[in-house]
C-alpha cells in the first residue's frame, strides 16, 4: 500500500476531519484534532496489515505542543505519521498506550520532557525525570537552564 | 512496593555484575516465579536530543556516533537517511556502499559480542572467550578500513565523508573466511548442544501478536516469526542491489533468538563479500548542502532491530528537533510480556535475549495480580527443586540422578 493510496482513502473516509499529505510514496503525513486520534488510528489498524507502534516525538510549537505518533508498516516502506497539536498553556491528548501498550513507555518520557498530558494513560507516572526533579519541562522553549541551575544547584542530591 | 505475604522483591542492579549498563530491575517473585517486572533506567541520560539542537548538519553525525559505544553507524547513517528524506536526494552509489560495509561489519561485530554475552549469562563462559576472541579481528578490519575500532565518523548528509582504501580489501576478505568458519561452528555447537537447548528452549517466548502489540522489532521480531527488515522494506545504501535474505524463526523463545542472530552473521558475511567484489567508482558525497524548511523520517536497521530518527528543519543551518528512537527502547518494554511467568533463574537470559542497549535506552512498571499462596519454608523449596529436576529429566528422557524424598 503506498502513501497516495492511503491518502485519498482516508481523505474518502474522514473526510476534513484527516488532512493527509503525502511527501513521497513511503511518507504520509495526517494532521488531526486531539478527539480525532482514535477513530484513525482505529481504521489504520483494521485496514492497514503489518501496522505497528514506532515511536512518537512532542515538539514546543507555536500553536501548542505538537505530538507525532509514527507509524511504520512492516513489508513496506510506508510511514505514517499521525500529527496532533494540544494548545497550550494546558495541553491534553486522548493516550494512544490504551490501544496498544508500545505506547506506553514513549507517552511518559513526552509528559516527563514537555508536558503533555496524555489523558486515560494506564500508568502516568515519571520515566525519565527523577522524583526529585522539579515539575518544569526541559524541551519547552521557555525552559531556563539558569534558574533551573539557580533552584537545584550544579549537582543536586536527589 | 509492598509485598502480599508470599511476595518478595529481588532487585537487580543499577549496578550489578550481570549488567554492562546501569539499569534497575526490580522483580516480585511468588517461590521462583516471577510475577511482576519494575524496571528503572535513565541513570545514563545525556541529552542527546537537546545537544542536536545546537549542533550544525555537518557536527551532528559526529554527535550522534556517540549515543551508543556498540551500534555507531546505526545512529549517524540514521540520520542521514532523515536528512535525505527530507532532502528527497539519493546519493552516489559508492557512498552507499561504504555505508553498507560499515554498516555490515558493525552488526558482525555486535552479534558476536551478544552470542558471548549469552553465553556469560548462563555460565557457558567458553562460548564468551571463544566469541569474543573472534570478534577481536572484525574490530581489526574496521579499523583497518576507517581508522578507529567504532566510531568511524564516515556518514555525512549527502554521502560520506572520507574514502576507505581498497588495498585492504583482501585482507579483509581473509578475516571474513577465519570469521565465517568460526560463526558456522559456533552455530553448529549451540544447535547440537542437548544442554543449551534444555536450559533455552521454551525460555521467554514472545507471540507473533504481542511482537505487534509491543512494537518488538529487529532480530527478537525475527525470532517470534514476524517479517520485518528495514534492509528489506525500504532499502537504504546498498541493500536493494544485493542478494541476502532475512533470517526468521518460528518459536519466540531465547534459542530462537540466539539462532537468529547466527544465521545473520552468515548473511551478514555474505554481504560484505558481495560489497568488496562490487565496489563502484565514483564520487564519495554531495558537497554541502543547504537544508529547506520540512520535516524527514529516517530508519535503519541496526544490530538490534528498526531504529527511526524524526527530523524537523526550520530552514537554519541546525536542526528544530531531532527524536531519537532506538530499537531498544521498544525491545526492553517487552520485558513485561516475556518476563512475567518466567523462573528467576531464567530472567536473566530473558532479559539479555534481545541484546539491550541501555545507553539508547530510558524506566517500566508492571503488576499483575495477587494470590494467596502460602510462604514456603526452606524444605518446600528443596522439594519444588527436586520436582523440577525430575520433570526436567522426564522430558530430556534421562535416569534421575536423585533419589527424591
Amino acid at each position: 500500500m503506498d502513501a497516495e493510496v492511503l491518502s485519498r482513502q482516508l481523505t474518502e473516509t474522514f473526510g476534513d476531519d484527516a488532512s493527509c499529505v503525502a511527501r513521497s510514496v513511503k511518507r504520509l503525513y495526517v494532521a488531526l484534532k486531539p478527539d480525532g486520534l482514535y477513530p484513525v488510528f482505529d481504521w489504520l489498524q483494521e485496514n492497514v496489515p503489518g501496522l505497528r507502534f514506532g515511536t512518537s516525538t512532542a515538539m514546543d510549537l507555536r500553536e501548542g505542543v505538537g505530538v507525532w505518533h509514527h507509524l511504520p508498516v512492516n513489508k513496506t516502506p510506508l510511514v505514517i505519521t499521525l500529527k496532533v497539536v494540544a494548545p497550550k498553556p494546558d495541553p491534553r491528548i486522548p493516550s494512544l498506550a490504551v490501544k496498544v501498550p508500545a505506547a506506553a513507555w514513549i507517552e511518559r518520557e513526552m509528559t516527563d520532557l514537555v508536558g503533555v498530558v496524555f489523558d486515560g494513560h494506564p500508568e502516568p507516572h515519571r520515566l525519565v525525570k527523577a522524583e526529585a526533579f522539579p515539575d518544569t519541562f526541559p524541551l519547552r522553549r521557555d525552559f531556563d537552564v539558569a534558574k533551573f541551575k539557580e533552584e537545584i544547584g550544579e549537582s543536586p542530591e536527589f | 512496593m509492598k509485598a502480599p505475604s508470599s511476595r518478595r522483591v529481588v532487585q537487580i542492579g543499577p549496578f550489578h555484575p550481570l549488567l554492562e549498563e546501569p539499569v534497575g530491575f526490580a522483580l516480585a517473585v511468588e517461590g521462583e516465579t516471577v510475577v511482576d517486572v519494575d524496571a528503572r533506567m535513565d541513570y545514563i541520560h545525556k541529552g542527546i536530543e537537546i545537544l542536536a539542537q545546537q549542533r550544525t548538519y555537518d557536527m551532528l553525525p559526529i554527535l550522534l556516533e556517540r549515543i551508543c559505544g556498540i551500534c555507531s553507524v546505526t545512529h549517524s547513517v540514521c540520520f542521514c537517511n532523515a536528512a535525505e528524506d527530507l532532502l528527497g536526494i539519493d546519493i552516489p552509489p559508492r557512498a552507499n556502499y561504504i555505508r553498507t560495509i560499515i554498516g555490515e561489519l558493525e552488526r558482525v561485530h555486535s552479534h558476536l559480542l551478544w552470542v558471548g554475552l549469552a553465553g556469560h549469562f548462563i555460565g557457558y563462559n567458553t562460548v564468551f572467550m571463544w566469541a569474543w576472541k573472534y570478534r577481536e579481528p572484525v574490530c581489526d578490519v574496521f579499523e583497518m578500513l576507517t581508522g578507529h575500532r567504532q566510531n568511524s565518523a564516515l556518514p555525512m548528509v549527502g554521502g560520506v565523508r572520507r574514502d576507505i582504501p581498497e588495498k585492504y580489501f583482501p585482507e579483509a576478505q581473509k578475516t571474513l573466511d577465519m570469521v565465517e568458519g568460526k560463526v558456522k561452528m559456533l552455530t553448529d555447537a549451540v544447535l547440537d548442544d542437548p544442554v543449551l537447548k534444555a536450559r533455552l528452549k521454551g525460555v521467554g517466548v514472545l507471540t507473533p501478536q504481542e511482537v505487534m502489540d509491543w512494537g518488538v522489532v529487529g532480530p527478537t521480531a525475527r525470532a517470534s516469526g514476524v517479517d520485518t527488515d528495514v534492509r528489506r522494506d525500504e532499502p537504504y545504501a546498498a541493500y536493494g542491489e544485493l542478494d541476502w535474505d532475512v533470517c526468521l524463526t518460528e518459536n519466540g523463545d531465547v534459542f530462537d533468538k540466539a539462532v537468529v542472530r547466527l544465521l545473520e552473521l552468515q548473511e551478514s558475511i555474505k554481504i560484505l563479500r558481495q560489497c568488496f567484489d562490487n565496489m563502484p567508482k565514483g564520487d564519495l558525497n554531495l558537497g554541502m548542502l543547504h537544508m529547506p524548511r520540512g520535516e524527514g523520517i529516517g530508519r535503519y536497521e541496526a544490530p538490534r532491530g528498526e531504529d527511526i530518527h524524526y527530523l524537523r528543519s526550520n530552514g537554519t543551518n541546525m536542526p528544530e528537533r531531532l527524536k531519537v528512537r532506538a530499537p531498544s527502547y521498544t525491545n526492553v518494554a517487552s520485558f513485561k510480556a516475556s518476563c512475567l511467568g518466567e523462573k528467576i533463574s531464567d530472567v536473566t537470559i530473558t532479559l539479555a535475549a534481545c541484546d539491550p542497549c541501555y545507553s539508547c535506552t530510558e524506566r517500566t512498571a508492571v503488576v499483575r495480580g495477587t494470590d494467596d499462596q502460602p510462604e514456603r519454608t526452606f524444605g518446600d523449596l528443596v522439594r519444588l527443586s527436586q520436582a523440577e529436576t525430575r520433570r526436567v529429566a522426564d522430558e530430556m528422557g534421562r535416569p534421575h540422578d536423585l533419589q527424591l524424598t
